[in-house]
């Protein structure tokens, strides 16, 4: 049972830092190999659970919901209204997507997702979060210098652009709904998701007009 | 708590690393991690925000500098330790000569497996607050386990969403489930950052929307 004891955690937390060996992979190693013994842990599962996200569940998804929503006005405002059951046509589901809820650029704004108090993130349409999603710089920086961090990410916002910042406290995910490009009305909804990036979807890239093969 | 986790608005930290390659795991040990997290069976009385306490009470120092999922290693340690699973000096002993991880098998079919998990509850009681309310989060936030942030302590916003009544984090660090009326409020920047200052109120062009519970705020 737990004990539900902050110092006790924290304890046992200073007790670790002396006794464990420093490497990460040998510390995980040694989770895993004890977990086993124990009875409380099927390795074959969590190669599965490797192999489902490593291949299966990706940003790639996330990318079919906001293609179908640039062409399906009704399914848009399903989406919006409630995120959840709009992605239910999908048949996603997955850890971290209970409470999805997605929201609109538009010409005028701009939506930028952060968790400063840990690392939430929609894993179930978006998969795991890069490593600068979870980095100190980034949680500490986007509520604060919101331009500044998408100036680094090459998203040069006009200072007219309003810019909202969503910090992931709740149990509710967010996914940000990027503008749809010009000139991709010959577009299929393959062809708009293949032009959708991971970072349009957490609000780390905005403009998706499809390159033309020519430097810009 | 006021742990080393609470990073919103913290100051002096650099550039974000852009130029990461685009892909699930960047080495075999992460994802073997997030695996074990995942196919786990969970001592009973565990849930997400006692986890999530679990890991803001890795030491500062670690919190900051280890890797991520060195934290989640460290938190469920931690956490299997404190349900008595096993203890320190097992799992020293483990770390001398682990047996080799994987199964050398097939992988088992995850898809149909671990659904979500709602956090929404039907409550008896009506929400306080209605769209548009202004509202002032609390200055002393709670000792323990809290989701309220502690850039926005004490600062004024305006309720933009409800979202129904969901199970408050605070309680469940501690064991208890209880539902509160949960909020999206909407701060101004400038309201919370003193560089952010001088925006007059037709001209602000930056907002900071965060989730919070009922008894987190009171009118402002």
């Amino acid at each position: 049972m737990s004990s539900y004891d902050s110092e006790k955690v924290a304890q046992i937390h200073r007790e670790l830092h002396s006794h464990l060996p420093s490497e990460s992979a040998l510390r995980v190693k040694a989770l895993e190999s004890l977990l086993v013994e124990k009875g409380l842990l099927d390795p074959a599962t969590v190669d599965g659970w490797v192999e489902f996200y490593a291949e299966k569940v990706g940003p790639k998804r996330g990318a079919q919901v906001v293609a179908r929503a640039w062409r399906d006005p009704d399914f848009k405002a399903r989406l919006l209204a409630d995120g959840t059951e709009a992605v239910k046509e999908f048949g996603f589901d997955g850890p971290a997507h209970a409470h999805l809820r997605v929201i609109e650029n538009t010409a005028t704004t701009h939506n930028l997702v952060v968790c400063t108090l840990c690392s939430c993130y929609p894993h179930s349409i978006l998969g795991i979060p890069p490593n600068w999603y979870k980095s100190a710089e980034y949680r500490a920086r986007a509520v604060r210098d919101p331009r500044g961090v998408l100036a680094e990410f090459g998203v040069a916002l006009d200072d007219s652009v309003e810019v909202r910042v969503w910090d992931s406290t709740s149990e509710v995910r967010f996914m940000v709904l990027p503008e749809r490009p010009g000139d991709t009305d010959d577009l299929d909804e393959a062809g708009l998701a293949a032009l959708v990036t991971r970072n349009a979807m957490v609000g780390t890239d905005r403009d998706l007009t499809p390159a033309t093969g020519t430097a810009s | 708590m006021d742990g080393p986790h609470d990073l919103g608005g913290r100051q002096g930290f650099g550039p974000v690393a852009v130029g990461e390659v685009e892909e699930s795991f960047h080495s075999a040990w992460e994802a073997r991690m997030w695996g074990i997290a995942r196919a786990l069976t969970r001592p009973a009385g565990w849930n997400i925000d006692w986890w999530r306490h679990g890991r803001e009470l890795i030491d500062p120092a670690d919190y900051l500098t280890r890797p991520y999922y060195d934290q989640w290693m460290q938190t469920y340690t931690a956490l299997l330790i404190d349900s008595d699973v096993f203890s320190v000096g097992e799992l020293a002993a483990a770390a001398t000569a682990p047996a080799p991880s994987g199964s050398g098998g097939e992988p088992v079919d995850v898809a149909a497996l671990g659904g979500s998990t709602r956090f929404d509850r039907d409550i008896a009681t009506a929400a306080r607050f209605a769209i548009g309310d202004a509202v002032r989060a609390n200055t002393l936030g709670t000792a323990g386990h809290t989701r309220l942030p502690g850039y926005v302590r004490g600062r004024a916003g305006v309720i933009d969403h409800s979202y129904g009544a969901h199970v408050l984090p605070d309680a469940s660090a501690r064991g208890e489930e209880r539902a509160e009326p949960l909020y999206s409020v909407k701060f101004a920047a400038d309201t919370l950052w003193p560089e952010a200052k001088g925006r007059k109120a037709g001209d602000r062009r930056e907002w900071v929307y965060v989730d919070l519970w009922e008894s987190y705020l009171e009118r402002a």
